[in-house]
């Protein structure tokens, strides 16, 4: 049964860790907003479709790419790709922005309810699935090729590819930015500072409407960056594609501990190896039942999650 | 809570079915009229199947109209997207709708499952052009649809075997690893898929959820076991996914599939990774089976049929000569259903056992995907 983890260690290991960036870069949505607002933003997984939406229907219907035609390379390939990925993380942003604004602003101001923006949270969530569902009859949307999926080398018998080891670098390169955002710029300590202690942050001037807005755009651009990612990676699009992937990626913030974001980037990864190593051993078929066992089983050992309150200089 | 919000949408959505079709009769009440369903995907990811097979159905009943103005024909399409989780909510809307006397489909074995313990409460009996999980005529399943459900095509108990056989004819020393989608169709044709296998042959098998994302464990798990020869048990959507990732990953053998990938929108969505695929199904293209009726259908609907529409056209008829026959209630349809003998689309005869299988169930065809194509290439043996 093992033998599968140990011939083909490698290769398993490279497909965990890029599918755990992609839900690295799904839970910094689900964790910037919880480190500010203690509250689930349940519409994070429709953030994410709609941004993979957009990232397909650039190189769809922007540069007219087709299932046929040859993708591009060079220069032009640069620009399809950052086109589309600014077209993601814009789009995302914009829709948690407006999520912020239109469901959640006006419950917070009125009301210290808790359920009532975890209800309007799924609300949200449904409003925009649902939407997206009636436009594209809830069928899936194949996406022409725009990086061809070439093996760069192989290593140890995993073949490393170009798509993955852009989402690894890429991803890397956001978190790392996002972290150092939060800990170092203004922004960023208004950031912390409200996710400290709301009250004494507005005390000593910090706009709270305005971190909060902050917080769901940056929480945007993540998650939108994650749905070009995985348009590149996986090639199609649908409307319920949220579910399942914000569900894993909700998962890995609550390992790592919900809040904390080197906690959401451990726990991504963490998910996406244990995901792909179980898969591979036991089936796929058990897939879900090994992965929240181990959840629970951290979860009562850690009920904070693996890095739960300690990491204080990282929080959001 | 998105699976509730579904719900009530699709309770709304059979409640409007049911004021409609009311509606719509009343209004012409000077007109004698009967109301037959057809029930498939008429959405989601397996749009194409019930798509196509709804507009056979049209077919039959645009020409059944156009000669026979005593009893006006009405059409009631209800969509279930091919998954036993939405049948589950339009099918008791569809039952309790008095005015619906027989029904076309399902489509899907799933949705059908889901669908029966309201029929047959209702006795609303139905003709499957595309169901073919055996358990729906196995009295010793809880699946058995007596004394409501019927079929046209052959059971996964001839495809399963016809697949084994059709997969592996470009390899010398076949090595099948065999990938099902969970569903009760995917499962099914999956066992009677590998129970059809050579001895020796088969490398393994995993089962993937139907919204599985990515496969990479899986196609890890197919090179790893020296597979040449990959069979999907699942609908196209998926196949598609599958295909792409499995291509990319470098696997250059065969892949084959069962039913519910032949569509013209698996190729559409695999591209060029399609070329070359093999399935089997037990259906053959209308244009084969009955090539002056394709040409009719042509005429009359303005573009060539799809997958399952001889025999969708073939159920539809059996209806239609039952309603002309002065068969105006389910009752009295079911048993002309149970007492029907006559000939399908292609010639061949058509009656049912008590279980509702076809006496003369049809042949399972071979297909290969060339030049971007489904193109039937001859009976499977097996």
């Amino acid at each position: 049964m093992f033998d599968i983890l140990r011939t083909q260690f490698w290769s398993l290991t490279l497909s965990g860790i890029a599918l755990g960036f992609i839900y690295v870069l799904i839970s910094m949505g689900y964790t910037m907003v919880y480190g500010v607002l203690r509250m689930i933003n349940f519409a994070n997984s429709e953030i994410f479709m709609v941004g993979a939406f957009a990232s397909l229907l650039v190189g769809r219907d922007v540069f007219h790419y087709t299932m046929d035609t040859i993708p591009p390379t060079g220069a032009k390939l640069a620009l399809v790709l950052t086109c589309s990925l600014i077209a993601s993380m814009l789009t995302s942003s914009l829709v948690a922005f407006l999520v912020e604004l239109i469901a959640y602003r006006n419950l917070r101001n009125r009301t210290s309810n808790r359920i009532a923006p975890l209800i309007t949270a799924i609300g949200m969530s449904i409003v925009i699935s649902e939407t997206v569902r009636i436009i594209t009859k809830a069928r899936a949307i194949f996406a022409p090729r725009i990086l061809e999926k070439q093996t760069l080398f192989v290593f140890h018998g995993a073949d490393i590819r170009l798509d993955s080891m852009i989402t690894i670098f890429a991803g890397l390169i956001l978190f790392i930015a996002l972290e150092r955002f939060i800990k170092l710029s203004r922004l960023g300590k208004g950031i912390r500072a409200v996710s400290m202690d709301e009250d004494s942050a507005k005390l000593m001037g910090v706009n709270l409407n305005r971190v909060i807005s902050l917080t769901f755009i940056i929480g945007g651009l993540m998650t939108g960056a994650a749905g070009f990612f995985y348009v590149n990676v996986y090639e199609n699009v649908k409307y319920n594609m949220g579910f399942s992937l914000g569900l894993a990626a909700f998962t890995a913030a609550v390992i790592g501990g919900i809040g904390n974001i080197r906690g959401a980037f451990f726990g991504g990864i963490s998910l996406g190896l244990l995901e792909i190593y179980a898969s591979a051993v036991v089936g796929t078929q058990w897939k879900p039942v090994t992965v929240f066992v181990v959840l629970i089983l951290i979860l009562l050992l850690k009920p904070n999650g693996l890095f739960g309150e300690a990491v204080q200089k990282t929080r959001v | 809570m998105k699976k509730s919000f579904n719900v009530a949408a699709a309770i709304a959505a059979a409640g409007a079915l049911i004021l409609g079709v009311t509606a719509a009769t009343t209004a012409s009440a000077a007109v004698k009229e009967v109301t037959i369903a057809y029930q498939g995907p008429l959405t989601g990811d397996a749009a194409q199947t019930g798509i196509d097979e709804l507009n056979a159905v049209k077919y039959a009943i645009k020409k059944y109209n156009a000669t026979n103005p005593a009893v006006k024909v009405n059409l009631v399409a209800i969509d279930d997207q091919g998954a036993g989780a939405v049948a589950l909510t339009v099918a008791p809307g569809a039952a309790a709708n008095k005015k619906i006397i027989a029904i076309v489909g399902p489509a899907f074995s799933g949705a059908t499952i889901a669908s029966l313990p309201y029929y047959k409460a209702g006795r609303l009996p139905m003709i499957s052009p595309s169901a073919t999980n055996v358990t729906l005529t196995n009295p010793k399943s809880v699946n058995y649809g007596y004394p409501v459900f019927h079929r046209v095509p052959s059971t996964d108990a001839f495809q399963g075997p016809a697949l084994a056989v059709w997969a592996v004819q470009n390899q010398k020393s076949p090595k099948v690893y065999i990938v099902d989608d969970k569903s009760p169709y995917g499962t099914g044709l999956a066992a009677f898929t590998k129970k059809g296998l050579a001895a020796g042959t088969w490398a393994g098998s995993d089962s993937t959820p139907d919204d599985t994302k990515d496969f990479s464990a899986t196609i890890i798990k197919i090179k790893a076991s020296g597979t040449n020869v990959v069979i999907y048990t699942g609908y196209y959507s998926q196949a598609a996914i599958l295909i792409k990732q499995l291509r990319t990953a470098g696997y250059t053998g065969d892949y084959a599939a069962g039913d519910g990938v032949l569509s013209q929108s698996f190729i559409d969505n695999a591209g060029k990774d399609a070329e070359g695929a093999l399935m089997v199904a037990p259906t053959i293209p209308l244009a084969v089976g009955n090539p002056e009726m394709e040409a009719d259908y042509v005429k009359l609907m303005g573009e060539a049929s799809g997958e399952y529409s001889g025999e969708t056209i073939t159920i539809t008829n059996v209806f239609l000569e039952g309603i002309k026959a002065g068969k105006l209630t389910r009752s009295a349809m079911l048993n002309w259903i149970n007492g029907y003998h006559g000939t399908t689309f292609a010639g061949t005869k058509l009656s049912f056992d008590r279980n509702g299988d076809n006496n003369g169930a049809a042949a399972i065809g071979g297909f290969i995907v060339k030049s971007g194509k489904n193109v039937a290439v001859k009976a499977v043996k097996w």
